[in-house]
């Protein structure tokens, strides 16, 4: 790891003297130019990027960054993506055994005398040249599905949220190890000088339900924290810490920030130590962002015609529209992983009420940020994942005649879709069996998404390791197979 | 002042830095000219390129082949031998390796493992040399090694030092000359009690060391450890292994309480408890002769774990991660090995099979817990646990209370029944009855004729409505038959259909005689989500009549009940208190339950009453009188008269008597103090052994229902070290087999993490993994030297850190040139002495004592000190737990030490994450040391940090003298240690004369600045403008480099 730190610490320093002339004494500053020559010579090819592992990455990538679209809770693919003619004529029957294979259930139905099959109360209707199905939940989405992959075959082993969001965003489901974004960062760094790599943005939850979220989601695990997401919040501050008290204004920070640069020079140039230069550097780029981050969230430029497109709830500080346009403004910014959580999908009852108001929220918002994307030449680089942790039983968790009927979650079969970034545009992949309860064709797990997903920033992901304990880790553990299928 | 180096050349450094990045990819390399060692040199390039193949792990073993011994490595196998010892060109392990064949090459093409050409020489040379095998170096037992000597050298006080400058001389180095006596005494004081040394003490210090030398130092050394500050500083690190926080973690993330275990790994600290003892305390502490309270909170260790309460999840997966979880912890923290990795599958590189996880998984099976628990309290086994100052009340009360009994009984001494008594008692009875009667609170319910044997009955629901906020009381008279079982309803509004498994199991209220005790249950879920609370000592017999009664003051927790027999409460203690969600008002069966078989209670149980608002003590007590007296009365007259009803009769009457009623109240006052007093005990997770061990097993690759062959508990004895002779097979055997003075591990284990503690890396860096994967130590002699001193040392833990802290290596001074920086960035070789960023508490701690603000009290409860509004708005789960939110702190809880800042799992607090703190989901012993600008933004603007900044301002003005040379030099001086030199203090009075013009330029500006610094007191004879500018160079200061790192 040292050499790594040092590597990054010389592109740090580059990156800083890039942005000289921000009042360092005259003395400070002649020392450090000296030093620009060295490490210039380092960069490979100047302004690709910043930190990152030397031969990173492994093949020319087919993305530059990752916008996530994650809802948590577990959407039901049965309602919104997987239509199943068979749950139709089988209302309330019983779950075939032979279906079930002697699945775990949770505890939420242990008692519950029969699994009662439960079709969806929703329509599905053709978008597009693909002519792929979409519920009426998702009349937007279905506007782009021209442009979109869906995989029905999506499955995870893990049955209860916290194991299985973990599993999502870390490879693992047990807490300890990295997030996606924190890998992509720790391997393929920065490509803004200005902004974090790694944005977390989340959905305010008006309903105040739904299941927590947790720090570690967006971790890194045991690689350093520096790794971590930041979280860019809808409400107070934009970035923790990052507006002055009030009463002090740029120049006031900047008179207090060359004196303690000086002040830091001095004493590096006493004591030796090269972190004290790294930490001149960070706090340039920490008064840098002040100015970059609330920039990024002042939205006031965009046109009214990108605003419509999101529709009404973009001018909602928090909304997931407002969180769908930021992150295309972090997108153009160069961030690299861009990670949105909208919550509230477990409905384990009353799905016919929640499950549109839900939708409402998500859908016009995410074919919004796609064409967005598209129109602006970014979608090509772009990789965007729209999907939950699993998905939800074709049996009601509940009486199925009831109206208040819902759904238990369910691991063995689930949908996504994903866009952009390499993406083939317009497919379906794979297919669950009649009851939306197996993957009948092309099985995707969770770890070979993870693959891909590295696949597409040129990363491979067998290759994109980090010791700890004794062992080489990596996202994908010792599993994950890049679906190349899906790959144009 | 301290000595500057002339200005660098530059050209040098850049030189240095080119060489770090080839040189710093290298291990810590072996001296050219040093003999060849195995462990050294040759394990890790076997186990990083071969092992996983060819190794131990027999499920994934290549060609039958090992290459982590000898005698598989030599084998025949057909004319080809992997190894021919002496022989490199004979040895198809070399050829394999350089072969230009892509399908013959190993390691092969997929695995992306690579031997380099230099490796392949060493490989080479060691089979030349007869391919001479060792056990891994840290499987052996240390001995004491010889202390070197270093002739024609006087540097050095410590055997330690020897051992460093003899590498020093190898590698053609020298020692940095000493720091200056200030300069150590802020290191140390970090090191000791994390906190630093005022300028008061820096003065003093350097003068006493000028004037006494060595004495000085050891003394300051022994003030240092006197302060109840070293037992805070040392428990630091180890919350991080042993993963305390003070929520469960998982989604839910609720409120736990644990602080108890936290100030007693403090007290081990500060009462310098042998580490083996607090080894065995944690490990076991419950399993001990007699265990005290102290040793009961310290198996909490083991209970710190998060623990998941999200709805539906499978129990038994989640105890079992339980149990992996203490395997992962002990074994980190004390072993130094990966044992987890041996949970799926034999371990890739050590000698761990998956059998050896399970034997040793199997001392931590035995708990009476559940996967699912801890949804807003702490989950079980749990006791209570006072803390010293409620352990004091609590023996002036027991001895108040027994000398109120003692008295009490007197007065009863000299009483006996005679007739004439008969119409004062009745008059009481009549009395008492129309006070109940008038008593609007209080409803009789019908039920079943006295005496009969009881037919199940039901009650509406409604009739004991446990819902209502002001609770309730329930009232009876029981006479139990001989013949009931040991468990049975009394009165059952609960579900005792369907599975346990089910969410919704056992949802309902239900008061239960179990074992002559009498049990109050108001349920979610049973068990666990419950309030679950038995009388203790309360003996009801059988065939003997009493008056019971529950109470229920309505507010969701175990504190709310109170327990009555004979109207006097009795002590009851808590089962379980974990209730959140609502209950049915199903309704009641009397003398049964709606379980399938349902035990029936035989005998009597009549007069039931309903008192709601629940009652006072005194309304129950006028109840049992009312109905108590005529009873005794009957009784009497038959002839059947039992002495404890007798004293009914005896009770009333003297409670009415002039010269008794004092003493007869002093009993129950002093009883009822007692107990309210034990209700408001915190308590504490702990150890506890189930009475019929669960089996273990292995579980076929780690999955929790796949049970394979049975296992008992054990320990990898042939690989480590024997069983202790006889040592029992439970934790507290284990305790002693991890403590035994020759386990190869343990005290290196420690040893190596007091000294990454002290000097910034372990002797071996990876302080969690000292198997064949780890790296070679730095020092292996030292490492060996330093393990055998503390451990026949009798593990002293403050006798061992004062030694380490009075070398000459730790003495040395920080600064650093390029061509050192570029030769050994980390400082492994120990040419100079540590420089390294304060942790996350420490930083915040300092602040808070420089500024004037620390409030230095020790222990209790977790604190709430400034977080961002909103920061768990949207994240955190949406049901109102404890813990979902930020109870902002006021006055002194705003300045307690960052130790004791409220730790949430999930959403730790943000300025600690961002200077590296872990979430401490799961054991941690060695942090990142990262340099982000999200730190910078923090210590700008974080309200505490600001605050710090405006107070250290205010002492400043106030403290450090009259002009702003002499404030800056106090404020720059308290911050780092040292003064100012004369450049430093030109950019400081530039900067704070730049401020000021600005600031008076817009005065406004400079209160508002003020009126957003913190909730303390703001000085106000200190006009604005001058306090914001030197509040803005006291935040300057205190972000500085140097301020921030220990050096």
């Amino acid at each position: 790891m040292s050499c790594c730190n040092n590597y990054e610490r010389m592109h740090s320093r580059r990156d800083f003297l890039s942005k000289a002339g921000l009042g360092l004494g005259a003395a400070a500053l002649a020392h450090l130019f000296r030093g620009q020559a060295f490490a210039g010579a380092q960069v490979a090819s100047p302004g690709s990027h910043i930190g990152g592992l030397p031969g990173l990455p492994h093949f020319a990538p087919t993305a530059k960054r990752v916008i996530c679209l994650f809802q948590s809770g577990g959407p039901s693919h049965l309602d919104l993506f997987d239509d199943k003619p068979v749950l139709r004529q089988r209302f309330n029957k019983d779950l075939p055994d032979s279906v079930r294979q002697g699945q775990r259930i949770t505890g939420m139905v242990a008692s519950q005398s029969r699994l009662a099959l439960q079709p969806s109360k929703f329509g599905f209707q053709a978008g597009g040249k693909s002519g792929t199905l979409f519920s009426e939940l998702l009349p937007y989405t279905r506007g782009i599905a021209d442009d979109i992959c869906v995989i029905r075959s999506m499955y995870t082993e893990a049955i209860n949220h916290d194991p299985a969001i973990t599993f999502f965003q870390t490879g693992s489901q047990l807490p300890g190890r990295p997030s996606m974004g924190a890998w992509t960062d720790y391997g393929l760094g920065q490509l803004n000088e200005n902004l974090p790599s790694y944005v977390v943005l989340i959905s305010v939850n008006k309903k105040g339900a739904g299941q927590g979220l947790l720090a570690r989601l967006w971790g890194s695990g045991f690689l350093p924290s520096k790794h971590q997401g930041v979280q860019f919040r809808s409400s107070g501050e934009p970035v923790l810490y990052l507006s002055d008290t009030p009463g002090i204004t740029r120049e006031r920070r900047r008179m207090m920030l060359n004196g303690a640069a000086e002040l830091n020079q001095i004493q590096f140039e006493h004591a030796g130590d090269p972190e004290i230069e790294t930490r001149i550097s960070q706090a340039e780029m920490a008064y840098r962002m002040q100015t970059s981050v609330p920039d990024l969230m002042e939205l006031s430029k965009e046109s009214q015609a990108t605003f419509d497109s999101y529709g009404a709830a973009v001018h909602e500080p928090g909304s997931f529209a407002r969180n769908c346009l930021i992150a295309r403004r972090l997108a153009e910014r160069g961030v690299r992983f861009i990670q949105l959580y909208h919550r509230d999908w477990d409905h384990h009852g009353g799905l016919q009420d929640r499950l549109p108001s839900l939708a409402l929220d998500v859908d016009q918002p995410s074919a919004a940020l796609v064409k967005d994307l598209k129109q602006r030449g970014l979608l090509d680089e772009t990789l965007v994942i729209w999907g939950g942790e699993f998905g939800r039983t074709p049996y009601a968790q509940g009486d199925a005649s009831h109206e208040k009927y819902g759904r238990d979650h369910h691991g063995k079969a689930f949908s996504i879709w994903m866009a952009g970034g390499g993406v083939k545009p317009g497919i379906v992949h794979g297919s669950t069996d009649d009851f939306g309860f197996n993957v009948a064709d092309k099985p995707v797990h969770i770890h070979d998404l993870q693959a891909t997903i590295l696949h597409t920033l040129g990363v491979d992901h067998t290759r994109l390791t980090y010791r700890f304990q004794g062992r080489q880790y990596r996202l994908t553990d010792v599993h994950g197979k890049v679906v190349k299928d899906i790959l144009a | 002042m301290l000595p500057h180096f002339p200005a660098p050349m530059i050209s040098t450094q850049l030189r240095a830095a080119l060489l770090t990045l080839t040189i710093a990819c290298m291990p810590i390399a072996r001296a050219p000219a040093a003999p060849l060692q195995f462990n050294r040199d040759i394990r890790p390039i076997l186990s990083e390129n071969c092992f996983q193949c060819h190794g131990q792990d027999r499920a994934h073993r290549e060609a039958k082949l090992r290459l982590d011994e000898f005698e598989s490595a030599t084998q025949d196998r057909d004319g080809f031998f992997a190894i021919v010892p002496g022989k490199p060109e004979q040895s198809e392990m070399i050829a394999r390796i350089l072969s230009d064949d892509e399908s013959e090459r190993m390691p092969p093409e997929e695995s992306n493992k690579h031997v380099s050409p230099a490796q392949v020489a060493l490989l080479k040379q060691w089979i030349s040399e007869g391919a001479v095998y060792e056990r891994h170096w840290a499987f052996i037992a240390p001995q004491r090694p010889v202390v070197p000597s270093n002739p024609g050298t006087s540097w050095g006080r410590s055997p330690i030092d020897a051992f460093v400058l003899q590498r020093l001389t190898q590698e053609k180095l020298t020692p940095s000359p000493e720091a200056s006596p200030a300069t150590w005494l802020r290191r140390v004081s970090f090191d000791l009690v994390g906190l630093p040394p005022t300028p008061q003490e820096l003065d003093a210090f350097s003068a006493d060391a000028a004037r006494r030398g060595e004495t000085a130092y050891s003394e300051a050394v022994d003030r240092l450890m006197r302060s109840p500050h070293f037992g805070e500083r040392l428990a630091m690190d180890w919350l991080d292994a042993a993963r305390y926080a003070d929520t469960h973690g998982f989604n839910n993330d609720s409120t736990r309480t644990m602080w108890r275990w936290r100030d007693w790994v403090i007290e081990a600290f500060n009462s310098n408890k042998p580490y083996n003892e607090f080894i065995t305390e944690q490990l076991a502490g419950d399993l001990l002769p007699s265990p005290t309270l102290d040793q009961r909170i310290a198996t909490g260790f083991n209970r710190n774990h998060v623990i998941n309460s999200e709805g539906g999840i499978i129990d038994e997966e989640y105890r079992i991660e339980y149990v992996a979880d203490r395997i992962r912890t002990v074994s980190t923290a004390w072993l130094g090995l990966t044992f987890e990795c041996a949970r799926c599958h034999d371990h890739k590189f050590d000698p761990i099979e998956q059998r050896d996880y399970y034997r040793l998984s199997a001392f931590f099976n035995n708990v009476p817990e559940w996967g699912e628990d801890g949804r807003v309290a702490n989950a079980v086994p749990m006791i209570p646990a006072p803390t010293r100052a409620q352990q004091a009340t609590l023996a002036r009360l027991e001895k108040e209370r027994s000398a109120a009994f003692e008295a009490a009984d007197a007065a009863r001494a000299g009483w006996t029944w005679n007739e004439s008594l008969r119409t004062q008692v009745e008059q009481l009875a009549a009395a008492a009855r129309t006070a109940t009667d008038a008593n609007k609170s209080i409803t009789t319910i019908e039920i079943p004729p006295p005496d009969a044997k009881i037919q199940a009955s039901v009650l509406p629901g409604a009739t004991f409505d446990f819902t209502h906020k002001d609770g309730l009381s329930i009232a009876f008279w029981l006479r139990p038959d001989a013949g009931n079982p040991k468990d049975v309803a009394l009165l059952s509004g609960t579900n005792h259909q369907g599975s346990p498994a089910d969410t919704s199991f056992g949802n309902g209220r239900e008061i239960r005689l179990i074992n002559g005790e009498i049990e109050l249950r108001i349920a979610d879920r049973l068990p666990v989500y419950s309030i679950t609370v038995r009388t203790e000592g309360a003996g009801l017999r059988p065939e003997e009549l009493h008056h019971v009664a529950v109470s229920y003051s309505g507010g969701k927790t175990a504190a709310d009940v109170r327990m009555y027999v004979d109207g006097r409460e009795v002590a009851c203690r808590t089962i379980y208190d974990d209730l959140h969600g609502g209950y049915s008002k199903r309704d009641f069966l009397v003398a049964t339950d709606n379980a399938t078989n349902a035990a029936r209670f035989l005998g009597t149980l009549e007069d039931l009453r309903r008192v709601a608002p629940a009652a006072s003590s005194e309304t129950i007590s006028t109840l049992f009188r009312a109905t108590a007296l005529p009873r005794a009365l009957g009784a009497i007259d038959s002839g059947s008269a039992r002495s404890h009803e007798t004293r009914w009769i005896a009770d009333a009457l003297l409670a009415e008597d002039a010269k008794t009623r004092d003493t007869l109240a002093r009993e129950i006052d002093a009883t009822e103090r007692l107990l309210a007093l034990r209700r408001t005990f915190p308590t504490t997770m702990v150890m506890e052994e189930m009475d019929v061990p669960r089996q273990a097993y292995l579980l076929i690759r780690g999955n929790y229902d796949a049970h394979g062959e049975k296992l008992d508990a054990g320990v990898p004895e042939k690989l480590l070290a024997p069983w202790p002779e006889g040592a029992p097979r439970n934790r507290l055997g284990l305790a002693r087999w991890f403590t035994q003075p020759n386990h190869p591990l343990t005290g290196r284990v420690v040893v190596n993490r007091f000294w990454a503690q002290l000097f910034g890396t372990g002797l071996v860096k990876t302080l969690e993994d000292f198997g064949s994967q780890s790296e070679w130590p730095s020092h292996p002699e030292l490492l060996d030297w330093l393990a055998r001193e503390f451990v026949d040392g009798g593990w002293n833990v403050k006798a061992f850190l004062k030694e380490l802290v009075l070398s000459s290596t730790y003495r040395q001074s920080s600064q650093v040139t390029a061509d050192l920086v570029a030769r050994d960035p980390e400082n492994r070789l120990l040419a100079r002495g540590p420089r390294v960023r304060l942790p996350a508490e420490l930083i915040r701690d300092q602040a808070l004592a420089v500024s004037g603000l620390l409030a230095a009290r020790i222990g209790g409860p977790s604190v709430f000190p400034y977080q961002p509004d909103g920061l768990y708005d949207s994240i955190v789960v949406g049901a109102a737990y404890p813990g979902t939110k930020w109870l902002l702190g006021s006055g002194e809880d705003l300045y307690r030490r960052s130790i004791y800042t409220f730790w949430k799992r999930t959403m730790p607090h943000p300025m600690m994450l961002a200077l590296d703190a872990p979430d401490r989901e799961f054991c941690t012993v060695r942090r990142s040391r990262t340099n982000t600008p999200l730190q910078a933004l923090t210590l700008w603007n974080e309200t505490g940090y600001v605050e710090a900044a405006r107070r250290l301002a205010t002492r400043m003005i106030r403290e450090g003298g009259t002009d702003d040379t002499a404030r800056a030099t106090f404020a720059f001086h308290a911050s780092t240690g040292r003064r100012p030199d004369k450049a430093e203090l030109t950019v400081i009075l530039r900067t704070w004369e730049n401020l000021r013009t600005n600031f008076a330029a817009h005065p406004s500006d400079a209160e508002t600045y003020v009126a957003h610094t913190g909730a303390s007191a703001v000085d106000a004879m200190i006009p604005p403008v001058e306090l914001a500018a030197a509040t803005n160079v006291a935040s300057m200061i205190l972000s500085l480099d140097e301020t921030l790192t220990k050096d």
